[in-house]
């Protein structure tokens, strides 16, 4: 495996983004010059046709489209628009509610890509064990990433319906029923657990690939060299898997912008919109208030954040990462 | 002193690692065994305070009421016809599309690249309104076209795509070669030598795929209106009584439902469904 692979990556790939130089491809044994490459050209060419003519005119409908209406006002009834020019941006900024929004947003952000992180990396050093039925732990703990996020979420609006199961188990120690999704803090706490045991299986198994590609040897010569546990974790292991964290943090980073079911499905984005996010705000704005130039604003607004926090990681990964496969 | 009392002490040693990995596989599957246990009660158990871990009798008519209450085959139906047409698209977007940026490379492959990647960073919730807008338009309001068109365009085509890529990437040149001298053409070569090579892979980027459209859930609710054109996601949301509030319990019994199927997927094929779901993030 490894080997093809290298051997793969030595003979066949060029960096990611690095254009390979026009006939200095090293695969066919050429003969005849032009003739031959056109055709190549052409038959590649026609292979990527149909994704990318889709991805052109669907990118072009659903971003020209939603930086054109952001900078109108749609009045759904009557069919009519007026362009307004920034006015939508400037009235984000505007909206005290804007501020609770976001700031639940960011809450999120912080909280599920580093929590999150974190969390599966801790518990795939714990299930990286020879223990007799540790697989049996792994599937427990990959089991809710194959329930999908309404029927999770369903599940645990059951589990925090007042007098429900929590409400019982608190109950055991004396405590009162709690307000568990009635806003404040405490119900941003509970979504962000409810959404961060979700997917921590996933991310578990990277970091679970990642620890078993770590090589042994290396782990010995440490040991020998009188290394302890926390040196090897910190100078051996932490190295080996520093692309694969980086990775995990990214993707919790774009996913936790999508805490939407558990905010449609639970509060409502209620009290209020104290415990709402933006993702949910578009919603809501576009779909139950008919206000599509604001919903667009705040959409273009949210398109950006993601683009510049992964490109913000991105630069970070450049530097922090040891070794990179590609 | 024999090797097996020494055996007995070392397990023994890791009862409290036991204890602790317990407890924790019980936070994450708790939930799941709350839900069917919750499914078999009766409405008057489930408001019932403190709450019973085990249903008094196991009530198999919330189930029949699932079915009662809505077209809920229809709606499981629905999602499966689905799953398969957007798996279907993106294969066929996106297996030529990484054979070509892997394998033949024709002039701009990195623009192309850049190009079809660029759907993984969109979040789909950034553009819902100008593609509900532009279905709208052209009808497909209640239909299913949105839905298989823009997810696999937008959202799984660029991952299965990337994955392909990758795939191809790993195959030695020879092969190539050998075929070329053979006299084989292009077509042939990518369809009868490189794509058996790849099987794996593209068993990935179906999980994948097929994860991502069974979970979908805002797209669902903004394209599709009438009940019989709903998606499980979307249905499961939908067992309120309009007076009585929520009826947990034929809802947890939908639920449970709904997660069977994928629950004996996982057992049946693992090590394919672990490869899958962690494949949309082994971009490296």
């Amino acid at each position: 495996m490894m080997t093809t692979q290298q051997r793969a990556a030595a003979t066949s790939a060029p960096g990611i983004l690095r254009a390979p130089k026009r006939g200095s491809s090293r695969r066919t044994p050429r003969s005849g010059r032009s003739p031959l490459h056109s055709g190549r050209n052409l038959f590649g060419f026609a292979l990527l046709a149909p994704q990318t003519l889709g991805m052109l005119v669907v990118g072009i409908v659903a971003i020209g489209g939603v930086v054109q209406l952001s900078l109108t006002r749609v009045n759904v009834l009557a069919g009519t628009r007026e362009f307004v020019g920034v006015d939508n941006y400037t009235r984000i900024f505007g909206d005290p509610n804007m501020a609770v929004v976001l700031s639940n947003t960011f809450f999120f952000v912080v909280v599920l890509s580093i929590g999150g992180t974190v969390l599966s990396l801790a518990l795939a050093l714990l299930l990286n064990q020879k223990l007799v039925g540790i697989n049996i732990f792994r599937a427990a703990i990959f089991i809710p990433a194959l329930v999908t996020t309404v029927a999770w979420t369903l599940v645990w609006g059951f589990i925090l319906q007042p007098g429900g199961l929590l409400d019982g188990i608190v109950g055991l120690v004396g405590a009162g029923p709690v307000p568990w999704l009635r806003g404040e803090w405490l119900t941003l706490a509970v979504f962000a657990f409810i959404q961060l045991t979700k997917n921590v299986g996933i991310n578990m198994m990277i970091f679970l690939a990642a620890l078993q590609a770590v090589p042994q040897e290396l782990l010995d010569a440490a040991h020998v060299d009188g290394a302890g546990r926390w040196t090897r974790f910190r100078h051996v292991v932490l190295p080996q898997i520093s692309s694969s964290i980086i990775m995990v943090f990214m993707l919790m980073v774009s996913g936790s912008f999508k805490v939407f079911e558990l905010v449609l499905l639970l509060t409502n984005g209620g009290p209020g919109v104290q415990t709402s996010v933006l993702a949910f705000e578009i919603y809501r704005q576009a779909f139950r208030l008919n206000d599509i130039g604001y919903a667009s604003a705040l959409s273009v607004f949210l398109f950006v954040l993601v683009i510049a926090l992964i490109g913000l990681i991105w630069q970070f990964r450049k530097r922090m990462v040891f070794h990179e496969s590609e | 002193m024999s090797r097996s009392d020494a055996l007995r002490s070392r397990t023994l040693r890791r009862i409290p690692m036991y204890v602790l990995l317990s407890v924790i596989a019980l936070l994450f599957i708790g939930p799941v065994l709350w839900m069917v246990s919750g499914s078999f009660k009766s409405i008057g158990e489930i408001l019932q305070y403190p709450p019973k871990i085990f249903p008094e009798v196991i009530r198999w008519e919330n189930y029949a009421q699932v079915f009662s209450l809505q077209p809920f085959g229809r709606q499981i139906l629905n999602s499966a016809v689905l799953m398969v047409l957007i798996c279907s698209l993106t294969l066929l977007l996106a297996i030529p599309a990484g054979y070509a940026l892997a394998r033949v490379r024709p002039v701009g492959a990195a623009i192309f690249f850049l190009i079809l990647l660029s759907g993984v960073f969109i979040p789909p919730e950034a553009v819902i309104i100008p593609l509900f807008r532009a279905a709208a338009d052209i009808g497909w309001v209640d239909t299913f076209y949105p839905l298989v068109i823009f997810t696999s365009v937008l959202s799984t085509g660029p991952v299965a795509m990337f994955i392909m890529r990758q795939a191809f990437l790993t195959l030695p040149a020879e092969f190539e070669e050998a075929a070329t001298i053979d006299g084989s053409s292009r077509t042939r070569t990518m369809v009868q030598i490189f794509l058996p090579l790849v099987r794996p892979s593209i068993a990935s980027a179906v999980v994948f795929t097929a994860w991502f459209s069974w979970n979908q859930f805002l797209e669902p609710l903004v394209y599709l209106r009438s009940q019989a054109m709903l998606t499980v996601p979307v249905a499961l949301t939908l067992f309120e009584d309009p007076l009585a509030g929520p009826r947990w319990n034929v809802q947890m019994a939908a639920t449970t439902l709904s997660i069977l199927p994928v629950l004996i997927v996982f057992l049946l094929a693992q090590k394919h469904v672990v490869s899958g779901l962690t494949a949309g993030g082994l971009k490296s």
